[in-house]
Formats: C-alpha cells, structure tokens, sequence
C-alpha cells in the first residue's frame, strides 16, 4: 500500500521571492548542526548576528531601491 | 583550493540532484554513508574559508545571495523526499571529514529524518494595524489644579492606555500562537522582525514558526483564518510550505 506522505510531495516553489529576513531566520538559527573539521560555521554565525544591527541602514537604503 | 558547502541532509535513495545547481552555479553532489547523504558544493575556500566568511558574512548582498542558494537547493531537495537543511555556511574541507561528522551524527540524523518526514514548516506572523497603534487620546483634565497638573494627567492616561492596548495585543500574540501550535505538530516563536528590515507596516507581534503535516495544510490554514476572524485587531500571514529548517535540529529529541 503507497504511503500517502512519501508519494504526494508538496512544491516548495517559492511561489514569489522569499524575503531575507525570513531566510535569516532559520538559515542562522537552527537546524541541523555538524561540529569539527567545519570551518567557522558556528562563529561566523554569531558574528552575523552581532553586525546585522550594524547593517539596518544599508539594508534600509536597499530595500527603499527595490 | 576549494572546500566543500553543505547544504542539506537526506536520505541516499530520495536525493535527486539533477536540474538545480548550487551556490555559484556549481553542480550539487551527494557524499553518502549507510544510507544517509549530505548534499554538496564545491567553493572557493578562499571566500569560504575561515577568512573569506569573516569578511562575506559582513556584506549583506553575498549573505542574500548565499541565502537564497541555499534555500533553493534545500526546496529542490524537499520536493523529493525528508530533507533536514544545514544551518548557512557549514563548509567542509574534504569529503573524509564530512563523512567522518556524517557517521558520528547518523542515528541523530536519522531521527530528525523522521521526525519531518512527510511534514513542512509553516511561517505565521500576527501583525498589529498600524491605524490602532497611534498614540490614545489623552483624557480631558479636571477642572482645577493648574496647566501642570493637567499635562502630567494627560500624559499619564495616554501612557496607560498604551500599556494596556501592549499588554493585550501580546496576550493575543500569545493566544495565536498557542491555538497553532496545539494544530501542528509542532511550533515555536521566533523573535519578531525589524520593520527597518522588512518593511512591514504596523508591528509584528508574532512571528511564528510551525511543523505540519503536508496531509493537514488545509486544516492548519482554515485555523489561521478562524484566528484572523477572531482577533479583528490583527492581521495574520501565513506562508509555506519551507523546508523544515527549525525542527530538523540533531539537539532537538
């Protein structure tokens, strides 16, 4: 008997342009982590998210262009 | 010299990496063991290395269009079976070492694989309308007591009600958030987004993140329209499906 879960996959498009904040959100924050032998992944990420306040004002001036 | 960027771990058997590329344009590839895989980029360690992503991480364009790959290839790969997508720049040096990590975390990994099979993330934000956030109008002062009394009176309501109309709108952030995470499977509270950021207009009270059963959608946006219905005072978003980025954590039981 077909499993409905592993035949009827849903599309994940993006159906319109995903916004970078949203992205941040989870691409920064959890999922799956793999320690050793990775190259600053975890210390990069914390030091995005101290600069990210930094960068509001050029973020601002983008998002006023588009 | 060039590093290896992960984008995602899947089932060996469900990776279909033909008809996307990677960051860069570059072709995806799939490092196996026992069954599982970790899908892969080759990069230039020299913008992804230890140096290179101090620098990069700070230039808000490559983060963007770094994102943006990312996401496309973890969506690729969810459209063909449970995929648990890496958190942004997890770079390897070589495959040894990846599969080295990959063996260490398999039954973990196996595990999260489960826990999402057959369910995508739902983003919910709950925004407060602009229109109700302008400041109260002050009460009239009593008769008596001066001009300074009166302004300190005025100030003080209008502060008051400022308080209260807070106070509510995040028990109603609270109450939007409970009612779906008791739908999904599971939900968490992510912190609420700049408006310089995002552009949003009025405040977000919720941003909200939620684990659904692909076979539920239907039932779990029916649920964010009665929760719009019912709390006239907010606007309430949904948007899925995602890849399930916040629930495919190798920590989380």
């Amino acid at each position: 008997m077909t499993d409905a879960r592993v035949t009827q996959r849903p599309s994940y498009g993006p159906e319109k342009p995903v916004a970078l904040v949203d992205l941040l959100d989870r691409l920064l924050g959890t999922g799956v982590v793999i320690a050793g032998d990775v190259v600053i992944s975890l210390a990069g990420i914390d030091l995005v998210q101290i600069r990210l306040n930094a960068l509001i004002t050029s973020v601002r001036r983008e998002m006023v262009g588009r | 010299m060039n590093g290896l960027y992960a984008y995602a771990i899947t089932r060996a058997l469900d990776a279909d990496l033909s008809g996307r590329p990677g960051i860069e344009d570059a072709p995806l590839r799939l490092v196996e063991l026992e069954g599982l895989g970790v899908v892969v980029s080759e990069v230039d360690l020299d913008e992804f290395g230890e140096d290179g992503l101090r620098r990069n991480l700070e230039d808000l364009r490559w983060l963007e269009t770094v994102a943006v790959a990312h996401d496309r290839v973890a969506r690729h790969l969810a459209e063909h079976g449970p995929t648990a997508p890496l958190r942004l720049a997890t770079v390897f040096l070589g495959e040894d070492s990846l599969r080295a990590r990959l063996a260490e975390w398999r039954d973990d990994a196996e595990r999260a694989l489960d826990r999402i099979d057959g369910r995508s993330e739902w983003s919910v934000k709950a925004y407060v309308d602009p229109a109700t956030v302008a400041a109260a109008e002050p009460e009239e002062a009593p008769a008596g007591g001066g001009a300074g009394r009166a302004y300190l009176m005025r100030r003080r309501a209008a502060t008051q009600q400022r308080e209260a109309a807070a106070a509510e709108d995040a028990r109603t952030a609270d109450e939007v958030h409970e009612a779906l995470a008791s739908v999904a499977v599971a939900g968490r509270r992510l912190p609420p987004q700049d408006r310089q950021l995002t552009g949003h207009t009025g405040e977000m009270v919720l941003n909200g993140t939620y684990l659904v059963d692909d076979t539920e959608v239907d039932a779990f946006r029916a649920t964010v329209d009665r929760l719009a219905a019912t709390h006239p005072r907010v606007r309430v978003e949904a948007d899925g499906p995602w890849p399930p980025y916040s629930f495919a954590g190798l920590e989380t039981p």
